[in-house]
């Protein structure tokens, strides 16, 4: 580890869940618990999972766009902003109001509804530029707008367009470029290649390589395709029932994976010249308001021992960069991350 | 393309619904068991009039001439049609010898000063509210609204329309009990006159307003939940955009779109009038006029009303259909 602390967004023991009033009985669903999360500056940080695991209501939380019925149990988010690591629970409305898009900025699933389908793309960019900058002259989003576009290598001409005018890929690199016209530090993409054809996923994930590349800035990206992870993230977190069971460098994730719920996501992607079925991960993952007890994936681990089934481990470093919670490889402990 | 391809089929179609209305119009009395007629010369003996025959056929004759019923009904139907497209209604016999486009000509101003008003008011009152009330429906003051509305909306109008005439009109006469002005007064774009008007009004107006507003309140606040989960809604928050941005350019601009169908449909309905409010507070426009053409069995009246609520209602959906695309950019006709 250097000594230098880069690490620019941090979660500690985060526990978020939804709180639910069904008819009068109070509904807990326990979509994040015990998430220690370290991410450095100039990092692409990947999540992985499966549907229902908790990722988005992770995000939610690292957006710090936290909202009842959702609620931050315990432990907290932090932002490392100039230098000075902040709680993200200690700012006011307005602060995160400023943060989003100018320090952090979100970059939704790709679909049809992520754009105000009644106006132009260039009142979009209008919109969202000037609830940020104060513009003196008129057209000066328009023109910064442009700019921004003509970097990214995008035509100018769709911010005439209306969003139902562009295609899939077009509108996802649209969001894309809004996202970091403000040049954020931290982007976070909520599943942005979902919904698009392979071809244009490839095209989505090179213009977010290309930002990356451009700001050296940090993105974390939630997505459940294994292959786009392999494609972009430097380190992974493979989340399952609301927690990070396992962390390491993408290269180690895919050649050397220990936890058995790794192993099951990596084994269930085609590879070329195996034409062996394909194994995906038995039965389906546990509901979030009713996880049983002890270690979440015991149910459907094929090693499964006595102990998983009473509690859940804490973190053992197999490597310097590489932790995992699992009973096969040690108690573990919990710490701050690193 | 556009001419071709949607404007001409649609104004056929406009035209064709028109003739089918009208057509109906002017089948659906003859279908009737009794003659208008026949009616009226009973009606005339029962007065104690006596009549020699050579006279009775030949009222017989004029009346069939007024009522449109000489010849097979193939040649009424054509003589009706003429006589249409002349603007002639034919006689109103409840207001002898009164043509009916006159009697409707003047009950129509009444009508639509009322109603135009009252329509648009509740229409942005209701919207306007309902779209608050609907982006911040975790509030307080949300709630209290939504209560109020509730409590309002399912009142029903005529019980309504008479609480507020009994107690502003008859117990404070703060309001008069009837009328659209002072009687005597003579319609003119004098202020006395207009005063007159409009605290004749008042009262029919707040009861439509009141209950319009209620409902228009009630869908647009549904309508607001509905595009507040919108994943444009939440890109914008999570991009931090400013929330009177947010409230009235992404959520209340999306939310007007179903609203604006329903007051284009509205508008059309203001020109049957208002019948009940007209009934309960004797205002002096097309619902009146409609009530007292149906009680006296006035033919002629009764079809000239229909005719012009036909084509207010037809017209008002095809401007609506037109003008749809300046609103939703997603509409394009090819």
């Amino acid at each position: 580890m250097s000594m230098k602390n880069n690490t620019i967004l941090r979660t500690e023991r985060l526990h978020a869940h939804y709180i639910l009033d069904v008819y009068g009985k109070a509904k807990v669903i326990k979509a994040v618990n015990d998430v220690d999360l370290a991410i450095q500056e100039d990092e692409i940080y990947g999540i992985a999972g499966e549907s229902g695991c908790g990722k988005s209501t992770l995000l939610k939380a690292l957006a710090a766009a936290v909202e009842p019925p959702l609620r931050i149990i315990s432990g907290r988010v932090t932002y490392r902003i100039a230098g000075v690591e902040v709680d993200v629970s200690t700012l006011t409305q307005e602060e995160k109001r400023k943060l989003r898009m100018e320090y952090i900025a979100y970059v939704p699933q790709g679909s049809m509804s992520v754009l105000n389908p009644v106006s132009r793309i260039r009142n979009t960019y209008r919109d969202f530029i000037e609830s940020h900058i104060s513009v003196h002259q008129k057209g000066e989003a328009f023109a910064l707008a442009k700019e921004h576009l003509t970097e990214l290598g995008l035509p100018v001409k769709i911010l005439d367009a209306y969003p139902h005018q562009l295609s899939g890929g077009m509108r996802q690199r649209v969001t894309i470029a809004l996202a970091t016209l403000l040049k954020p530090r931290i982007i976070i993409g909520d599943e942005p290649t979902t919904a698009l054809d392979v071809v244009v996923q490839r095209g989505v994930v090179q213009l977010l390589k290309d930002v990356q590349a451009k700001l050296k800035n940090t993105i974390v990206l939630v997505t459940h395709d294994m292959g786009v992870h392999a494609n972009i993230a430097d380190r992974i977190g493979i989340m399952y029932a609301g927690k990070i069971v396992e962390e390491a460098p993408t290269e180690k994730i895919f050649s050397a994976p220990t936890h058995p719920y790794t192993h099951y996501l990596i084994n269930s992607l085609p590879k070329f010249g195996d034409k062996s079925p394909r194994e995906s991960v038995p039965g389906s993952p546990p509901s979030l308001a009713n996880l049983p007890t002890g270690c979440p994936f015991h149910p459907r681990c094929p090693h499964v021992m006595d102990i998983c089934k009473q509690e859940m481990p804490g973190y053992t470093q197999v490597a310097s960069t590489h932790k995992v919670a699992c009973w096969l490889v040690g108690e573990g402990t919990h710490g701050k991350a690193a | 393309m556009f001419l071709k391809r949607y404007l001409i089929p649609r104004l056929i179609q406009y035209v064709l619904v028109i003739v089918l209305g009208i057509t109906a119009v002017f089948f659906i009395p003859r279908l009737l068991p009794n003659d208008p007629v026949l009616r009226t010369i009973a009606e005339m003996r029962a007065r104690g009039a006596y009549l020699e025959p050579g006279a009775m056929d030949k009222i017989i004759s004029d009346l069939q001439q007024m009522y449109g019923l000489e010849g097979s009904l193939w040649e009424q139907y054509l003589a009706f049609w003429g006589r249409l497209f002349r603007g002639d209604l034919g006689v109103s016999f409840f207001q002898f010898p009164t043509p009916v486009i006159d009697l409707i000509m003047t009950a129509l101003p009444w009508t639509a000063g009322l109603l135009l008003t009252t329509t648009i008011l509740g229409w942005v009152i209701g919207n306007l509210v309902g779209g608050f009330a609907g982006y911040y429906s975790n509030k307080q003051w949300s709630r209290v609204l939504d209560a109020i509305a509730m409590v309002v909306r399912p009142l029903p109008y005529y019980i309504f329309a008479f609480a507020l005439l009994l107690i502003f009109a008859y117990y404070l006469r703060w309001f008069p009990i009837s009328g659209g002005a002072r009687l005597g007064m003579r319609p003119s774009w004098s202020w006395p006159f207009i005063q007159s008007v409009l605290w004749h009004s008042f009262l029919p107006a707040m009861s439509i307003l009141v209950l319009s507003a209620a409902v228009w309140f009630q869908t647009m606040k549904l309508v607001v939940q509905n595009v507040n989960a919108e994943s444009f809604v939440t890109y914008a928050k999570l991009s931090g955009v400013k929330e009177g941005r947010i409230v009235s350019r992404y959520v209340i601009r999306n939310a007007l779109l179903p609203q604006i169908t329903g007051l284009g449909l509205s508008l059309g309905l203001i020109f049957s009038g208002a019948l009940i409010t007209e009934i309960v507070y004797s205002y002096p426009g097309l619902g009146t006029l409609l009530y007292n053409a149906i009680i006296n069995g006035d033919y002629n009246l009764i079809m000239g009303i229909t005719v012009f609520s036909i084509l207010a209602i037809t017209t008002s959906v095809l401007i609506v259909d037109l003008i749809y695309p300046l609103f939703d950019p997603r509409i394009r006709y090819m």
